[in-house]
């Protein structure tokens, strides 16, 4: 789908020689040309990792539906760890790593060249700590699952693998801090460009997160898969992982919604709604997104109730800038219906671009993530979390908000970024391809989605391989949904396929010429952005009080009640 | 001043509604999920 020529955003004459004329080129923004080569190099490695993930979920699914076996001495656990590191940790953050850098790239100008060698530096870090975790489980040493829960014990090289794709991210995160920090002192008294503060919320908010894994990985895992000390603390690992973990999840989301905030309203010909409820929305998920990593633990002993309690109120804040973002969208896409000529209360709706689909595949992304938060609030809702933990309701649950909403919408914003990248477009056939692929996902999702939470309701546990239980009764009633859940996830396979045939075209095949990288401006009368918002010192003093509050206590008694440990466990 | 009627194409009014419809989605599965929790434990 090539641009319209008469986007508005920069001019580019001034810089022109006399006499020279303006090319559709001159008139775009682009992101620089040796910053999209980095942010490309991300790109192939995620879409990599998301052919070799999405396989090794279908094999998950057959094997959990009874009717089929690994061949070649394959594990379950195996599988099930490729699918879940390489789509959860790889997948992502490559994606996210090359999307940010585009677009401070493109929002607060081209990286200097020091900031640049970080970024590569970042990159190639990522990359070796990947291949060397991804080793270790392709030899079968590191079957742990993308929690890696002790006591589970991984070879030592996958743990220093992952804590090197952690630093690779801090240091890549660090450059793109750095140019908005440049873009902040050339531009005194202004407001930033919004795509860029938001990816420097998104990377403060990883650098704290990170802090738990790598303490975790430092000074438990690493000294214990080496054989330094014999015995390793389960409750503080996990404690340290879920301060961790849970954040990872808006690190995923965060994106996201970056593109539902930002580039969506350009994309339906719109404007953003307002400025100040985007960084607002973002300096909240900043604070409430690391406080609350408990809410993962309700059902572990070793962790006073209060604190526990503390952590799910502290969750249920996130459902704030949650709503924020969907009446901004659907105001955003009201304005937009109305101007086109959308009359009544819901006539609007009718008038986006459905065919587009970089407005549909992420579309469909934000419709899962209603089921997707309701589902997420039932969890954290301490006494109702007894009845899906550890059941794959969980697995339905974030297979509708990490592998829909925020997959869907980061395939979106592929569609028109790596043609950006590369200087080329997406056609009308690769257009409807992808709105199939987007169709497609969301029919095998529903399904397999469905099923699992389903099943996770009727008690059938998650992670696990397929068992009948010694003939359980109960177990007996899971088998249907499991047959449904493998019906999905080959559904699911052969989206990825058509999305990976898009990707193979818009980066070697589809025809030269200017793809735009969306950014909309602001609507009028959307107000003036309070400086306050941008006073990262404020939100960070505040963010920093929530963590004490909120782990202090719990970590001090985790360890003054510490018990003699662990020693590691290989199951597989 | 013009006596002009405010129609629902001068508000938000449908993002209100499709925002509180949500809200209402979410509160459906917490209540259906919490009767299944009072009925089990």
């Amino acid at each position: 789908m090539t641009t319209a020529v008469t986007n508005k955003e920069i001019i580019k004459e001034k810089q022109l020689p006399k006499g020279k004329n303006l090319t559709t080129k001159d008139r775009l923004i682009k992101v620089d040309r040796k910053d999209a080569k980095l942010a490309l190099a991300h790109m192939y490695v995620a879409f990599t990792a998301l052919l070799v993930g999405g396989l090794a979920g279908l094999l998950q699914v057959f094997v959990r539906s009874g009717a089929f076996q690994l061949p070649f001495g394959i594990g379950y656990y195996q599988i099930l760890t490729v699918h879940g590191v390489l789509l959860g940790l790889i997948l992502t953050t490559y994606f996210i790593m090359g999307f940010q850098l585009a677009a401070v790239s493109r929002t607060a100008g081209a990286l200097s060249n020091t900031q640049r060698k970080l970024g590569w530096i970042g990159f190639w870090l990522m990359t070796i700590g990947t291949v060397a975790a991804a080793t270790m489980v392709l030899l079968n040493e590191a079957s742990v699952l993308y929690t890696f829960y002790a006591p589970l014990q991984a070879h030592w090289i996958f743990y220093a693998g992952l804590a090197l794709v952690v630093v690779g991210s801090w240091i890549e995160g660090l450059s793109q801090i750095m140019r908005y920090v440049q873009w902040r002192k050339e531009n005194k008294g202004q407001t930033s460009p919004l795509l860029a503060f938001m990816a420097v919320v998104n990377n403060l908010m990883w650098f704290v997160a990170s802090l738990g894994v790598a303490i975790e990985v430092l000074f438990q895992l690493l000294p214990w898969s080496l054989g330094l000390v014999e015995r390793i603390d389960v409750l503080l690992s996990r404690t340290l992982f879920w301060y961790f973990g849970h954040a990872l999840v808006y690190f995923w989301l965060l994106p996201a919604y970056m593109v539902w905030y930002v580039v969506i309203p350009k994309v339906i010909g719109g404007k953003l709604f307002s400025d100040a409820l985007a960084r607002l929305s973002f300096m909240l998920f900043l604070l409430f997104s690391i406080p609350v990593g408990v809410h993962h633990q309700l059902t572990e002993p070793g962790i006073d109730g209060f604190w526990k309690f503390l952590q799910v109120v502290l969750t249920f804040f996130v459902i704030v800038p949650s709503l924020m973002t969907a009446f901004s969208m659907f105001a955003t896409f009201e304005l937009r219906g109305r101007e086109l000529g959308g009359k009544g209360v819901l006539g609007w709706f009718r008038q986006l671009p459905w065919k587009d689909s970089r407005f549909l595949v992420p579309f469909i992304g934000m419709v899962a993530f209603i089921p997707g938060g309701a589902g997420g609030i039932v969890n954290a809702s301490y006494q109702m979390n007894q009845l899906i933990h550890n059941t794959i309701w969980v697995t339905g649950h974030f297979h509708l908000t990490i592998a829909t909403a925020v997959v869907l919408t980061y395939f979106g914003a592929a569609f028109w970024l790596i043609p950006h990248l590369t200087g080329r477009t997406l056609t009308s056939r690769m257009n409807s391809l992808a709105n199939t692929a987007g169709i497609l996902w969301a029919v095998g999702m529903f399904i397999m989605s469905g099923a699992m939470h389903i099943a996770g309701l009727l008690g059938a546990p998650r992670r696990s391989e397929y068992s009948t239980y010694g003939g359980s009764e109960q177990a007996a009633e899971w088998i249907s949904y499991q047959f449904a859940q493998a019906i999905g996830g080959t559904i699911l396979f052969i989206s990825i396929l058509v999305i990976i045939g898009v990707v193979v075209n818009l980066l070697w095949f589809a025809p030269k010429g200017e793809e735009e990288f969306p950014v909309a401006e602001v609507a009028e009368g959307g107000g003036s952005t309070p400086a306050i918002l941008e006073n990262f010192k404020v939100w960070g003093v505040i963010l920093v009080a929530l963590i004490l509050i909120a782990y202090t206590f719990p970590i001090f008694d985790i360890l003054s009640n510490s018990p003699a440990g662990s020693t590691g466990f290989k199951l597989w | 001043m013009a006596n002009h009627k405010k129609t629902s194409d001068d508000n938000l009014k449908g993002t209100l509604y499709a925002t509180f419809g949500i809200g209402i989605i979410i509160i459906v599965i917490w209540a259906l999920c919490f009767n299944l929790f009072i009925d089990r434990f």
